[in-house]
C-alpha cells in the first residue's frame, strides 16, 4: 500500500530534505584529494546531529555509516573506510536524513580532479535523467512514465541503467511502496497521485547494465568494473506537479 | 539508498522434483524457485535453458518464484 502524505508531512520531509542538502553540500566541498571516505562520514554524521536530525542509514539492515560512499565502478551502498580519494575519481555520496520521524533521501556524484571526457558526460546524462525523471512526477502519470523518461534519456547517450537496484517511497520507512525502476518494465505500476512522496535515483553504467554484490554484502559494483554515476533527490508529487525536497529551496 | 528490484531475470539450470527450478541469475548467484501461481495457471512450461524473470523471496534470498518466462523484457 502507498502512503500518501499530509501537506503538514512532507513540510517535515522538506525540513528533513534540508539539511540533507546542507549534508551533501559540505562532503561536495571537502570531497577532495587525499581525504578519506571514512573523514567524510564523520563529517556529515556530525552535521546531521548538530541539527537535532539523525542518519538514517546508519544501522538500517546494519549498514555501518551515515553516508554511502561508492568510487568509480561501485554504483552504490559503498561503505566509508580507510580508501583516500584520488584524482581522477567519482565519487558517489547518498544520505539519507531522519528528522521528526520522517526520512529524505539524496544523491549525487562528485567528480575529483581530471577526469575523461566520457566520465563527464556520463554524470551529465545521469543528472539530466534525474531532472527529466523528476519532470514526470505528476498526478495521472504512472510510476513507468519516469522510468521511460531516464531510460530512454541514458540509452541514447549510450549508457545504460541498473535494473537490481530501483527508486522507491519515501517518508516513514526508508523503503515504501511504490518501486521507481530506472527502466520500462511490462507494468506501468501504480498511478501518480498528489501526497506520494518517491525517491527518484537513477544508476547509470558506463559499460553494461549488470551490476554485483562484493563480499562485505554491500557495495554493489558493476560487472565489467566501469565506472557508474548516481543522482537522487526526494521529491513530492502536488496537483501542480513535482516539488523537490532535497534540494535546499 | 537505492532499493533492490523485487524482480530480477535469470536462466533456468536445472529441472528438480516437484517443479521446483534452479535458476542461475544475472548476478552469477542460483536460486531454487517455483512456479507462481499465474505461470502455473497459464500452463507455461519451463525448460532448462530458459529466461526467466524471478521474485526473490524476501526472507530467504536463495528462494524465489517464477512469474514469467520469456526473454528480454519489453524496453530493454
Amino acid at each position: 500500500m502507498i502512503n500518501l502524505k499530509s501537506e503538514r508531512e512532507i513540510g517535515i520531509i522538506r525540513e528533513a530534505g534540508e539539511i540533507l542538502h546542507g549534508v551533501l553540500k559540505l562532503v561536495e566541498d571537502a570531497c577532495k584529494e587525499k581525504v578519506r571516505t571514512r573523514d567524510l562520514d564523520a563529517m556529515a554524521e556530525q552535521f546531521i546531529v548538530s541539527r537535532g536530525a539523525a542518519p538514517a542509514f546508519k544501522g538500517y539492515k546494519g549498514f555501518p555509516a551515515s553516508l554511502c560512499i561508492s568510487i568509480n565502478e561501485e554504483v552504490v551502498h559503498g561503505i566509508p573506510g580507510p580508501r583516500r580519494i584520488k584524482s581522477g575519481d567519482i565519487v558517489s555520496v547518498d544520505c539519507g536524513v531522519r528528522y521528526k520521524g520522517y526520512i529524505a533521501d539524496s544523491a549525487l556524484t562528485i567528480p575529483v580532479g581530471d577526469i575523461s571526457a566520457a566520465v563527464q558526460k556520463l554524470l551529465k546524462v545521469t543528472e539530466e535523467a534525474l531532472y527529466l525523471g523528476i519532470d514526470k512526477a505528476r498526478p495521472g502519470n504512472f510510476v513507468r512514465d519516469i522510468s521511460q523518461a531516464v531510460q530512454s534519456h541514458v540509452e541514447k547517450h549510450g549508457f545504460s541503467v541498473v535494473r537490481e537496484l530501483v527508486g522507491h517511497g519515501v517518508g516513514r520507512e526508508m523503503h515504501e511502496e511504490p518501486q521507481v525502476p530506472n527502466y520500462v518494465t511490462d507494468s506501468r505500476g501504480a498511478r501518480l497521485e498528489p501526497g506520494m512522496v518517491i525517491a527518484i535515483e537513477p544508476m547509470v553504467n558506463l559499460g553494461v547494465y549488470h551490476v554485483t554484490m562484493l563480499s562485505d554484502k554491500w557495495t554493489i559494483v558493476t560487472l565489467d568494473r566501469q565506472p557508474s554515476a548516481h543522482f537522487e533527490h526526494t521529491i513530492a508529487i502536488t496537483e501542480n506537479g513535482p516539488q523537490i525536497l532535497t534540494n535546499g529551496q | 539508498m537505492a532499493e533492490g528490484k523485487e524482480e530480477i531475470d535469470g536462466v533456468v539450470t536445472e529441472l528438480l522434483p516437484n517443479s521446483i527450478y534452479r535458476v542461475k541469475l544475472e548476478s552469477g548467484q542460483s536460486v531454487l524457485a517455483h512456479l507462481a501461481s499465474g505461470t502455473r495457471m497459464q500452463l507455461v512450461r519451463v525448460l532448462p535453458g530458459d529466461q526467466v524473470t524471478l521474485e526473490l523471496s524476501p526472507y530467504d534470498p536463495g528462494r524465489g518464484r517464477i512469474v514469467r518466462r520469456g526473454g528480454e523484457r519489453p524496453g530493454r
